[in-house]
């Protein structure tokens, strides 16, 4: 009664319709719902025209039939999609227990397995010759597959690779990647040296290699990654007071490779320092470009949580009104641990003339009195 | 060379096919290819003397950017690195030159057969590749040796900030041992002041985009970018001036962005140092007090002049971060000290005095130099010019109504619609700034 084309799509239609079932009653949801409904239609509408044609239907009682036509020959290869497909009926409840992830996968395992199977199927029984069949499933085929195989294939390399560096801090990943790396190249000169080496024997070691990254980098994946810091360049806490209420711990991992700074400010001993690209030593001062973005390291080699805070001078604002204010222009690194570094961006707004005889521009570190270093502003 | 000139010989003598060409007995291409020919004899001429005249123009007397006369260690490192590859070179351009124009001439298109095809001459492409690597690496060695030996900054004796931004260079002198001591900052602009025959480490950035700093004679380039400080150490040889211009694409007077390099002998430059930190003092002169009060309303919110007060006796300080888009303009302190104005672009002398300061052998600069601009040669003119609409003379971005995409500011100076009369009193005051 059922041709043999229309089973499966009466199988996958009856399927898509317990799945729309246990979906509505287990997880809800319209959208969800909704999709396995329009999918048991597209079944259902795709089984009813493949019965209505009676497509691939061979009369059971024509034995010269059944021994001379294409579709009741046996299939030219062996095929993988049943058992893929049993794969994504098995994932399907999982997933809907489990996680979206993993039913989402199923659904797009199946939705291959539906198209790869049905095509082969078709080319299988296009005409008597294996050779022309093969030839055209891959021509219907390949422009889809091969890309999209591709770009998944790179995605899961790449995937695993990242899984696999991010698994622990520090070198890790890169030695056993240089490992890696050594053991590919070693393997790539054998290779080369023997000329009579097996393909069987290459590709055994190609796929070996292909699962154990998949697998280190599944696992590594699960494991879940050692956790990276976030560290503001600038720091949040910048009341430029005494008063440390939060310090960076860990500061060094967020200073960017800036080339050229315009100084980096050193707490040592009590004492500040400078050093400044192109000039020996430690100068007294340090030079600053008026109305300029002035990238300035503060490294503290001082045991405790200190900042730096640069003076330059006070800013009369509505100078000469009635709401004539003076604002202290003070900039300052968020505080850090000994052997931490921050950034400051220094822009001062006044020459170092206009400073009072009493207040000049300097560097200080709040808490430690001995720690001045001149600021000159041409 | 023997085997190729063989082949060649052979082309003229021995003809082994008819071209396809021949084959052809149409009367129209023989006129055809006369009247070519007497057409090509026509332009020759025009184009031989085209070619002479561009060739001697390169021949300029008076050159102040020559890179090829140098006249400082640095310059003079980078121009024995690349004379004898020039002189290579131009040796092989004559050969080369000379044997196509052999070649054109003895072998041109008389009619003759095709000569024999051959294909390949493994000892002449061998030869020819080998040769070519060899004159490579015997450039390459001490280019990369001179490259390390001009990145050197360690042996600098004085330090100067470099800062480019549109449309000018600012010059600062930190606080330093060097430069024979500097208490406090120096700052000016347009011209570069220096001792001679000491090492200078320029600290170069800029204040907006990219910027080069360039002395030809003095050294090489080097990019002022945003954000880095670049350093170049200098050194000239003797006192005297040397020009230079940026050469980085950065703006609209990208042209008019010049610089001047000032060396001084070691007690001139001592003598400029003092100048520079002298205390203000207010003119006297009834001209330049009126031009005093008339800068202070209508420039020192941009141009900064050390210790001018105000009425109330408060030292004045420009605000230029406010109102142009670099957040700076030049401080005009000692502005007669320089020959300079409008980064470097125009001169505040007359052409006369300008052309016997820059020929004056090097014992006589410092002194004429010091002397800053005198009253016989103050060119006015083009101050004035310049006080009457500066983006006339300099093109810049200073429209009122096209601010919006810098926030209102300008990229340099605008057109402050000052009268004759303040301009006037102006140009008085800032006579007496050296």
């Amino acid at each position: 009664m059922f041709t043999t084309g229309s089973k499966l799509l009466l199988g996958a239609t009856a399927l898509s319709v317990i799945g729309t079932i246990v979906y509505g009653i287990a997880v809800g949801g319209a959208t969800g719902t909704l999709g396995l409904v329009a999918v048991s239609i597209a079944f259902a509408f795709l089984a009813g025209i493949n019965l209505w044609v009676r497509d691939s239907n061979v009369s059971a009682m024509d034995t010269a039939g059944i021994e001379t036509c294409a579709a009741a020959n046996e299939p030219t290869e062996t095929s993988m999609w049943p058992v893929v497909a049993g794969l994504g009926l098995a994932l399907v409840p999982v997933g809907l227990v489990a996680g979206f992830a993993i039913a989402w996968m199923a659904v797009i395992v199946l939705l291959v397995v539906t198209v790869e199977w049905m095509v082969l199927s078709w080319s299988d029984r296009a005409s008597g010759d294996p050779a022309y069949n093969a030839s055209i499933r891959k021509r219907i085929m390949h422009p889809m597959e091969l890309p999209i195989l591709g770009a998944v294939g790179l995605g899961v390399v790449i995937f695993s690779f990242s899984r696999i560096m991010l698994y622990k801090p520090g070198n890790a990943g890169m030695v056993i990647f240089s490992g890696v790396a050594s053991a590919v190249l070693l393997f790539g000169a054998l290779i080369a040296a023997k000329r009579n080496v097996g393909k069987a024997l290459v590709s055994s070691l190609c796929s070996v290699g292909a699962v154990a990254l998949l697998g280190a980098g599944v696992a590594t994946a699960l494991d879940g990654g050692h956790e990276i810091k976030k560290h503001e360049v600038i720091g949040d806490d910048n009341t430029c007071g005494e008063e440390i209420t939060e310090a960076d711990h860990d500061p060094t991992r967020a200073i960017a490779a800036k080339a050229n700074l315009a100084a980096t400010i050193i707490l040592e001993n009590g004492q500040l320092r400078a050093e400044i690209i192109g000039i020996a030593g430690n100068p007294s001062a340090v030079s600053l470009l008026r109305s300029n973005d002035n990238f300035v390291k503060f490294k503290n080699l001082d045991d405790g949580d200190f900042r730096l805070t640069a003076y330059l001078g006070d800013e009369k604002l509505n100078a000469g009104t009635d709401t004539e204010v003076v604002v202290e222009q003070i900039v300052c690194t968020q505080a850090v641990t000994e052997g931490g570094t921050q950034f400051v961006v220094i822009k001062p707004p006044l020459p170092s003339f206009a400073a009072a005889e009493d207040a000049p521009f300097q560097f200080t570190v709040p808490g430690v009195e001995t720690a001045v270093l001149s600021i000159e502003v041409p | 060379m023997g085997r190729s000139a063989d082949h060649m010989t052979s082309v003229g003598s021995v003809p082994d096919k008819p071209r396809p060409d021949q084959l052809r007995t149409d009367q129209s291409g023989d006129s055809m290819t006369s009247s070519s020919r007497s057409l090509r004899k026509r332009m020759a001429l025009p184009a031989i003397a085209i070619g002479a005249i561009a060739f001697l123009s390169a021949c300029a007397d008076d050159a102040p950017q020559d890179t090829f006369q140098p006249a400082g260690e640095n310059a003079r490192k980078i121009d024995n690195l690349q004379r004898p590859p020039f002189y290579i070179a131009g040796i092989v351009l004559v050969i080369v030159s000379v044997a196509v124009l052999y070649c054109v001439i003895k072998f041109k298109d008389r009619g003759q057969a095709l000569p024999k095809q051959t294909h390949g001459k493994p000892v002449l492409e061998i030869a020819l590749t080998i040769l070519p690597a060899l004159i490579l690496i015997g450039i390459g060695i001490p280019t990369v040796s001179t490259v390390f030996q001009l990145a050197k900054t360690s042996d600098t004796e004085c330090i100067i900030n470099v800062t480019g931004q549109q449309w000018w260079w600012e010059y600062d002198y930190p606080v330093q041992d060097g430069c024979g001591g500097v208490t406090e900052p120096i700052v000016t602009s347009g011209q570069m002041v220096f001792p001679a025959d000491e090492k200078v480490l320029l600290r170069i950035t800029s204040r907006d985009v990219i910027h080069s700093f360039w002395i030809p004679k003095l050294n090489g380039k080097k990019d002022a970018v945003p954000g880095r400080v670049h350093t170049l150490r200098m050194e000239a040889d003797q006192p005297g001036i040397y020009a230079g211009q940026c050469t980085e694409f950065c703006g609209l007077s990208h042209a008019y962005m010049r610089m001047e390099a000032v060396a001084l002998d070691d007690a001139g430059f001592e003598t400029w140092k003092a100048n520079e930190l002298e205390a203000y003092t207010s003119p006297t002169d009834e001209a330049a007090l009126t031009g005093e009060s008339t800068f202070l309303a209508n420039c020192s919110r941009c141009h900064q002049v050390n210790g001018v007060e105000d009425a109330n006796g408060d030292p004045v300080i420009s605000r230029p971060d406010l109102y142009v888009y670099s957040g700076a303009a030049p401080n005009l302190t000692n502005l007669m000290m320089r020959n300079t104005f409008a980064g470097a672009a125009y001169d505040l002398i007359t052409q006369e005095c300008r052309d016997r300061i820059w020929s004056l052998p090097p014992d006589e600069f410092t002194a004429a130099y010091l002397e800053g601009v005198t009253p016989e040669c103050l060119d006015a003119v083009q101050l004035r010019e310049w006080l009457r609409n500066s983006p006339a003379k300099k093109p810049m971005y200073t429209e009122t109504d096209k601010l919006g995409p810098t926030d209102e500011k300008t990229r340099g100076m605008p057109n402050l619609n000052l009268s004759e009369d303040q301009i006037d009193e102006i140009i008085a005051y800032l006579s007496e700034r050296k």
